[in-house]
């Protein structure tokens, strides 16, 4: 039996042994094995889970969909009923009651012999748990927004490429035909020169008041669900609605940034860099515990002029000649505009859709299948097609507009060194300091 | 010679507009008869005016109903507008000529909720409010005018005209956010319960449709968007058109709803003058809870501060949010943050100030403090109740240590 460590660097070696024949790695078809199909025990992959809410089992059955190519050993989730729910899940695909389940992800990490994880928790939990599963040399299928500041995201990054390891973020609609169809359109010039995109995103959520502070429920370590960010009694707000509360999320605008601004930016090629000035206004319910923005709007420009707009799509201005819907990603351009939605795609004129790229012009990273894509680069080591730095890059977007939304005030960025101009006051929102015991994770 | 004059004159009227909170505009609020109860919408539609400090408003009453119109007479050109809270019997020819040779020659005219269904029979009344309901209209009035997601329909399908859905809040969407009116506002925004006007008729001439809401089915509607704000010209008057603002007594949330406050300011300023130099406030309503303003009055700074010293978690976070709001709009550099700052260290050294309103102001600190702040906040580490968002605001404010 080839030990996990053996294994990935066999997996490494091949990689690099195609890379070097410059030819694309090619995975052996599992028939071509015998096993009816299914690859022996030693070379599936090894995974467990991080957070199993509803994201995070929603993740693990599409991993689920492959237990041919990979075998689920062990979850971790603060909520034990949660993580009953998913080791049924994962015992039910694999038949048989192996899965071990964890309510303390450093013990997870500790005694588990991983290759790859798949995490999904709330944005304040990205930080730590992203780099502690990188620093492990997990490969990691890791949840959009990358983090809930740029200080927590840059850090993450650094983890990422310091370990090496493969990184795909939840950033699904790139691996969506219409997606990439309508940012390679972009790209190559069919609308012409872009001066703006906008991205109309959904509705921030109305206030609920302030519900009576509960007893936690027996099967939650509500401790170790706020994790480091700051002590507050239990109201019965966790699971799910902790998005609408800032010290765990930025709301339905950070939620968001990680599927139509990463969009954005890919028609834009500018994934790997960032506005230099950003500008907006929120506003904020008036009743209650919940304090993300309900409408928010801002305007983010480029060192070439280019701009992009972000805000609720009730918000975005109807234009004559302009698309009948809003959400998602508009690109507008001396040519025309394309629309694209999940499911929908829309251009001033329905032509521009039937064009074809050519050989020669640029050709965006395909993939039509997220989980399959992540599962291809842990053999090839390749990138994935949503990298960690491009998914720093999205969410640094919506968290620079959520600053400029705060302060009321004009932001000044430095896309290569990551640092706001002249501005100390507004700086201090780049990072939210941690409850001790924990610690900001360093770059 | 003559000319410098004049361009002195200007500056001073200028300067003097400019710095100092005089009246420029006369108003005449026009009421006596009307379906609704206008003993208490009409003195609240003069507070509402003159709070503005750009107007100075009258009341005329016209007469009860059955007493002798032809006494009814103002000299509406002694106004720059004339708002509307009327709908009785029908005016003397010599008053509804002089009306339209008013509006004419550039008078404004303010129709303020039912106000539009007065005077069915009127031919130059109608154009000037453009939609209008009830008193037997009908599709000899005019088509229906609404939208259809974001399509304008004229409907020109015979039918009555006018209805009411039940009471609610709803949402209203600005549909020219180019207009002097509703430039800067929210494109949606929560209205307080009102009555919500549907299927209105008219000649919808010379009309901009600035805000819609949606008839909601579930309120007995017909599923359109229905016009709620719209302004209309004739000759050389502007007239604004408000659906909203349905009075009990005592006002009511409908009025006291800073989006019918704030409308109602900003069009009657743009019916008198035709322009709009009022600043959006800070405590307009946006799309997540409605905006009430108890007496009408704009919160000040002061409330502010009061009701979060008192403020406990039950309570509504409202001043707070307003606050926050104050601190966005106005201070956009370290000195001015200073001047908030300054007010919030004088509520946590407060020993009478509440733990909860404390905390939320920890929070706003632990970005816009400076080192002014650091011995107030120390101080609240020593509080098992402040701990947590002292030491967070600290390591904010002093990452270094």
């Amino acid at each position: 039996m080839i030990d996990k460590s053996t294994r990935r660097d066999f997996l490494k070696r091949s990689a690099s042994l195609a890379a070097g024949a410059l030819v694309l790695p090619q995975i052996i078809p599992s028939t071509a094995l015998g096993m009816g199909g299914k690859l022996p025990p030693s070379d599936r992959i090894v995974m467990g889970a991080i957070g199993t809410g509803a994201q995070g089992t929603g993740n693990m059955d599409g991993f689920l969909q492959r237990v041919k190519e990979l075998q689920f050993v062990a979850v971790c989730d603060v909520d034990r009923n949660r993580a009953k729910g998913a080791k049924d899940m994962v015992d039910t695909a694999h038949n048989n009651k192996d899965c071990r389940t964890y309510g303390d992800y450093r013990e997870f990490l500790e005694k588990e012999k991983l290759d790859a994880v798949c995490i999904a928790l709330p944005d304040h939990w990205h930080g730590l748990i992203y780099t502690a599963a990188a620093n492990k040399k997990l490969d990691v299928y890791g949840e959009k927004p990358l983090a809930r500041t740029i200080s927590d995201g840059r850090a993450i990054v650094s983890a990422v490429k310091r370990n090496n390891i493969v990184w795909q973020t939840g950033s699904w609609q790139r691996s969506q035909q219409n997606f990439r169809h309508a940012a390679e359109l972009v790209i190559n010039g069919r609308i012409g020169k872009v001066s703006l995109v906008e991205v109309g995103l959904p509705n921030g959520i109305k206030g609920v008041g302030t519900p009576p502070i509960k007893a936690v429920p027996a099967e939650l370590d509500w401790e170790m669900w706020l994790g480091p960010a700051p002590k507050v009694p239990f109201r019965g707000i966790s699971h799910w609605n902790w998005r609408w509360i800032l010290d765990y999320s930025g709301g339905q605008l950070t939620d968001w940034a990680g599927h139509h601004i990463d969009i954005a930016q890919w028609g834009l090629g500018m994934g790997h860099s960032g506005p230099v000035e950003i500008e907006g206004e929120g506003t904020y319910p008036n009743e209650g515990i919940y304090n993300v923005p309900v409408d928010y709007n801002f305007l983010c420009k480029y060192s070439t002029g280019v701009e992009l707009r972000v805000a609720n799509s009730t918000q975005l201005p109807n234009r004559k000649d302009g698309p009948s819907w809003l959400g998602g990603a508009t690109w507008y351009g001396d040519k025309g505009w394309i629309n694209v939605d999940r499911g929908k795609i829309q251009a001033s004129n329905p032509k521009i859709l039937e064009e074809v790229i050519g050989e020669n012009e640029i050709h965006l990273y395909k993939s039509d299948n997220h989980i399959g894509n992540f599962l291809e680069c842990i053999k090839s080591r390749g990138e994935t097609v949503a990298p960690v730095e491009i998914a720093h890059r999205s969410i640094s977007i919506g968290l620079l507009g959520e600053i400029a939304m705060t302060t009321g005030q004009k932001i000044q960025w430095d896309p290569v060194k990551e640092e706001i101009i002249g501005n100390p006051v507004a700086s201090r929102l780049l990072c939210r300091p941690y409850r001790e015991p924990w610690e900001n994770p360093t770059i | 010679m003559k000319n410098q004059y004049i361009l002195i004159f200007a500056i001073v009227i200028t300067l003097f507009n400019g710095c100092t909170s005089g009246t420029h505009y006369k108003a005449l609020i026009v009421t006596g008869q009307s379906s609704h109860n206008w003993r208490a919408s009409s003195p609240i539609l003069k507070q509402i005016l003159e709070q503005t400090t750009l107007f100075s408003a009258d009341i005329l009453k016209a007469p009860e109903k059955k007493e002798e119109m032809s006494t009814f007479a103002p000299n509406f050109s002694n106004y720059n507008v004339v708002v509307l809270d009327y709908n009785g019997e029908s005016w003397s020819e010599k008053t509804k000529t002089a009306f339209v040779e008013y509006v004419k020659n550039g008078g404004g005219v303010v129709i303020y909720h039912s106000a539009n269904s007065a005077f069915p029979e009127w031919k130059e009344f109608n154009q000037m409010i453009g939609l209008g309901g009830w008193g037997g209209r009908d599709e000899k009035s005019g088509p229906y005018v609404y939208y259809n997601k974001n399509k304008l329909v004229i409907d020109t399908t015979a039918g009555s005209c006018g209805s009411v859905l039940k009471r609610q809040e709803f949402q209203v969407i600005t549909r020219n956010p180019e207009h002097p009116i509703t430039k800067g506002l929210p494109i949606g925004w929560q209205h307080g319960s009102d009555e919500l006007y549907s299927e209105l008729r008219g000649p919808g001439k010379n009309m901009e449709i600035l805000a819609t809401a949606f008839a909601a089915g579930t309120a007995g509607g017909n599923r359109r968007n229905e016009p709620m704000l719209m302004a209309i010209t004739y000759g050389k008057g502007r007239i604004f058109h408000t659906t909203l603002g349905h009075a009990d007594e005592g006002g009511g949330p409908a009025m006291e709803c800073v989006g019918f406050i704030v409308t109602l300011q900003r069009g009657t300023e743009w019916a008198a003058s035709g322009k709009v130099t009022q600043k959006i406030p800070y405590d307009f309503p946006n799309n997540g809870s409605i905006s009430l303003r108890a007496g009408f009055k704009e919160m000040t700074l002061d409330d502010d501060l009061a009701k979060i010293t008192t403020y406990d978690i039950t309570k509504s976070t409202k001043y707070f949010v307003d606050l926050q709001s104050r601190i966005r709009t106005e201070a956009k550099t370290p000195e001015a943050l200073q001047k908030f700052e300054k007010l919030i260290i004088k509520i946590l050294e407060n020993k009478e100030a509440t733990d909860d309103g404390k905390k939320l102001l920890l929070g706003e600190l632990s970005w816009m403090g400076s080192e002014l702040s650091i011995p107030a906040i120390k101080q609240q580490t020593k509080n098992p109740n402040l701990k947590a968002a002292a030491e967070f605001a600290l390591a904010r404010l002093q990452p270094s240590r």
